[in-house]
């Protein structure tokens, strides 16, 4: 039975959203529930999935193919966890997107790919395989660079093209790595590999190529530059690539293959901690300079990626748990932020935020939401975001690395200066614009759903990190 | 009964000339169709037992021995669709009958000799049906008569004589060996004959290979051939001509005959991929739309040969499959390029721009074949260059696999640019009254572009049942 949830959960989406186009031409409105409800699918079958999985239970569908290329589903509890939060967000942006996306041209493209990057991100999550994971990797590669170039203005394109081809650049020398590990290990089937590399080390150079792949799609130095500028796209694609999605492809593969399945040898706990404390802190340098909304926010993702790969590197359990929870916490957040400024861009008409202030007059809600996922991001309590970072925190001071918890110590005080930057010189202040008004019903709702879900993660944290202990358990075979 | 492949098609074209009015001129099209059908059910139902063995009187009157195996049944594939979809353009694209007819005898020759070239079992029939292929092609090439067009012909004439005598070269030392023409006995004589003149006769047989299937450096006749010739023509040449006449030879003659011994290995790796890498580049810098699909052309042929490099039953598998794949996306491609040039009269991509407002479907399905040259899956391409990567991997050639995957990068930088300049943004000036080209075309494309999706849907399917058994060609 729960082979079909599985199954439902990733094929749903991905086949669903080419009907979408078709019923598109007879009915807006029919198009659009079937967007939410095909998403919303996805988000139900990763919750139907939870009561086994917890119960320490893995589902599995496997098939046997040619050359390893085994056709092989796997649920367990990072997998759940992952589905859980990108679906949950999933939803969210899409029901913003029903107001925001209506007076656009190409609505029917936009459904169509938002649900195929929904739909290939739970394929992602709950692969087995090394070459289903390249396979939906690169759907997401696709998919995300239609959005990007969505409005078609010549700068658009030009940008859309350069996400599509760093990732893409990336992928391939992950595609290299991955064959690298075939070839040592003679299949390209997880638990195959998993089982082959207990008893042998791992190529370094195999890492190093995967690593291309991982950095370029999560946008860490020195493959973020195309995520600022990947800003140029609808507010709701920008939540979705960069909050909820996109960027936590690259985390999770991170965890799926060095955690779960190739042990690292120990030189990388400290290699890949300096890489995210310099793409952290450069990232945050660059977001207190920016004037462009979008763009402070996209460097702001930049740098808390550095906070998720941190969590993951340490590989101890609690470093891990934060990890985990830091992906929660940081996909509602930042996808909170970005539909605020989404309803913010699309009432002044402009990014500049030297040219707004004052809008928490004409806004309320939209300033109190943004103001509570800041608060989350920032990590102050007892907003959801507290918790992870601390545990973060925690797992690397206790691991000994106190230099570099000491360096992500100024990234997080970065962060709060940033953030409350943004928000002063939006919301605060006299009122440079006239005429401003708060945006729809069904944006404000879906932002208030966002900022009251980071708020209660926090409060109710009990329920996600029972989830997230038993999940590190599993994953790290304890 | 394998003859009757090639029979049939020239008891159609004598049928088809035959001074009965002008019943058959009209008729053509349709009478061209099932020509080609008729082909295609002959290969397909080679194996069943009703047409093996029943006849022999019919095979016995040819002194060749024609042979279909599992490298033959892909080319025929390759050869019906792209006969099929370039017939189904020529229909739309062709101004009157009289062009159309003559296009229709051309083509049928042409595919009379490229299925020749795939079922021959010895050097000089090949040689033969190369020659065929390769006359009919001059003519299609030069087919509107015009400066252009006869520049390219001209071109391809030139340096396919240079083939030729290359050629006629190596076939003559191969009977000073062996003493025979059929690819058994040389390939056997080859262990024992002197050293020397067998390298020199391999080698000059490969570089006449090479400029019939367009490998840098004897790429020089291509692009401008492309180029110039027809938009159906194109489709032909670039869709299956150059595969069958150059790169299956290549394929089949290396195994059968000269066997993949470690100089000609080399030397299919290296010209592989600095075919790759010049197609690349060359691709990059150029305006026009035809051209630059041409330069990308001799890029993919560069991963085929360099798969077949190998020399393993992986890598001639990845190969194959990519031949077919390249097949399939490139007049999907060429295609949809003439649909454009059509419509704007030009093929000047910088004054193109955003299409897919006007053009959908021609977009969309380009898009599909673009995205499968630079192998992102689930597209076909993807597998096939997937298959050869490995095949490198495995045989230890890290160096020339890295090429080939940045060499990937470069492919998706030059399509990006196509579908910046071509379809993605916002229309262009003067563009308003573009219309999609007639349902004839949008149906090819759409039948390529799902083909293409198909095949990388259901890839192991095809590996099983396709594929693996192509390793066959392989056991001595």
């Amino acid at each position: 039975m729960e082979q079909y949830y599985l199954f439902v959960s990733i094929f749903v989406p991905v086949i669903g959203s080419f009907l979408l186009p078709a019923v598109g031409k007879f009915s807006e409105r029919v198009r659009n529930l079937s967007a939410l409800l095909f998403v919303l699918v996805s988000l139900f079958g990763a919750l139907a999935l939870v009561p086994a999985v917890m119960a320490g239970r893995v589902i599995n569908i496997a098939i046997p193919l040619p050359l390893g290329f085994n056709f092989a589903f796997t649920a367990d509890m990072l997998a759940v966890f992952m589905a859980i939060v990108s679906s949950l967000v999933g939803s969210i942006i899409v029901l913003y997107s029903f107001d925001y996306i209506s007076h656009y041209d190409n609505r029917n493209e936009y459904y169509l790919m938002v649900v195929l990057f929904l739909g290939s991100m739970m394929g992602l999550v709950y692969s087995a395989n090394l070459i289903f994971i390249y396979l939906f990797w690169e759907i997401t590669a696709i998919a995300s660079w239609r959005l990007i170039g969505f409005f078609r203005e010549p700068i658009h394109v030009l940008r859309a093209d350069k996400a599509f081809l760093v990732t893409v650049f990336g992928a391939l020398m992950m595609l290299l790595g991955f064959i690298f590990i075939y070839n040592t290990a003679g299949s390209f089937d997880l638990a195959a590999i998993k089982v082959y590399f207990k008893t042998n080390p791992v190529p370094n150079i195999a890492v190093i190529l995967i690593l291309f792949g991982i950095l370029s799609k999560s946008a860490t130095l020195p493959f973020h530059t195309w995520l600022p500028d990947a800003g140029v796209a609808p507010s709701p694609v920008t939540a979705l690539l960069h909050a909820a999605v996109l960027v936590k492809i690259g985390v999770y593969v991170f965890a799926r293959l060095f955690i779960v399945t190739l042990p690292l040898t120990p030189q990388w706990n400290v290699i890949i901690p300096v890489i995210a404390a310099v793409s952290a802190l450069v990232s945050a340098g660059a977001a207190l300079v920016e004037t462009d909304m979008k763009r402070i926010i996209a460097y702001s993702t930049v740098s808390q990626i550095g906070f998720i790969f941190l969590g993951f590197a340490i590989g101890t359990e609690v470093g891990v748990a934060g990890a985990l929870l830091y992906i929660l916490m940081h996909g509602l957040a930042k996808g909170g932020l970005f539909l605020c400024a989404g309803i913010v861009e699309q009432n002044t008409k402009t990014k500049d935020i030297t040219r707004m202030g004052g809008l928490i007059r004409t806004m309320p809600v939209t300033a109190i939401s943004f103001l509570a996922c800041a608060f989350s991001v920032m990590g102050i309590p007892p907003f959801g975001g507290f918790f992870s970072k601390y545990l973060v925190f925690s797992g690397t001071a206790n691991s000994g690395h106190l230099f570099i918890a000491a360096t992500f110590l100024v990234g997080a005080i970065l962060t709060i200066m940033y953030l409350l930057r943004i928000f002063n010189l939006i919301f605060m202040g006299e009122s440079h614009l006239a005429n401003v008004k708060e945006g729809s019903q069904t944006m404000v709702v879906s932002v208030a759903v966002l900022a009251g879900l980071s708020l209660l993660c926090g409060i109710c944290i009990k329920y996600p990190s029972e989830f997230v202990q038993s999940a590190v358990k599993q994953m790290m075979g304890l | 009964m394998p003859s009757l492949i090639i029979l049939v098609p020239l008891l159609g074209l004598i049928i088809l000339n035959m001074p009965i009015g002008n019943f058959m001129r009209r008729g053509a099209f349709w009478f061209a169709i099932a020509l080609f059908s008729a082909q295609v059910l002959l290969a397909v139902f080679h194996h069943s037992l009703a047409w093996t063995g029943k006849l022999p009187p019919v095979d016995a009157l040819f002194k060749v021995g024609f042979t279909i195996d599992h490298l033959t049944f892909i080319m025929f594939i390759c050869i019906g669709l792209v006969s099929f979809s370039s017939l189904l353009v020529a229909r739309h694209a062709m101004g009157d009958e009289g062009e159309l007819f003559k296009f229709i005898n051309l083509l049928i020759i042409a595919s009379v000799g490229m299925s020749g070239i795939v079922m021959v079992k010895d050097i000089f029939s090949l040689y033969i049906f190369l020659e065929i292929t390769s006359i009919a092609s001059f003519i299609l090439i030069a087919f509107r008569k015009d400066v252009y067009g006869l520049e390219g012909a001209f071109k391809y004439l030139v340096l396919s004589a240079v083939a030729t005598i290359l050629m006629l070269t190596s076939i003559a030392l191969f009977i000073l060996v062996s003493g025979d023409t059929s690819f058994s006995t040389i390939g056997a004589s080859l262990q024992s004959g002197n050293r020397v003149i067998v390298m020199l006769a391999i080698g000059i047989f490969i570089c006449g290979l090479f400029i019939k299937g367009g490998v840098v450096p004897f790429h020089g006749w291509l692009p401008d051939a492309y180029m110039s010739a027809p938009a159906p023509v194109s489709i032909l040449l670039a869709g299956i001509i150059t595969k069958a006449a150059g790169i299956y030879t290549l394929i089949r003659i290396t195994s059968a005959v000269f066997g993949f011994i470690e100089p000609v290995k080399a030397i299919l790796m290296l010209a592989g991929t600095v075919s790759i890498l010049f197609g690349a580049f060359a691709a990059l810098g150029q305006n026009d739309f035809k051209r630059m699909l041409a330069y990308s052309s001799i890029s993919q042929i560069g991963y085929i040969v360099l798969g077949a490099g190998t020399g393993t039953a992986l890598g001639i598998a990845g190969a194959v499959f990519h031949l077919f794949n390249h097949s399939v996306f490139k007049s999907l491609l060429f295609v949809n390029a003439s649909a454009v040039e059509k419509e704007l009269k030009t093929n000047d991509m910088n004054r193109m721009g955003g299409l897919s407002y006007r053009m959908p479907i021609t977009s969309a399905t380009s898009m599909v074949g673009f995205l499968s040259t630079c192998g992102i899956p689930p597209l076909s391409g993807f597998w096939s260059k997937l298959l050869i990567l490995i095949a490198l991997w495995q045989t230890g050639h890290f160096a020339y696999a890295t090429i080939a995957v940045l060499a990937s990068v470069l492919t998706l930088a030059y399509f990006l640019m196509m579908q910046r300049k071509v379809f993605f943004g916002k229309l262009a000036l003067g563009l308003e009254n573009v219309k999609e080209r007639g349902a004839g075309i949008m149906f090819v494309s759409i039948a390529l572009a799902f083909i293409t999706i198909g095949a990388g849907i259901f890839f192991p399917v095809i590996y099983n049942n396709f594929l693996l058994p192509i390793k066959e060609i392989l056991v001595k």
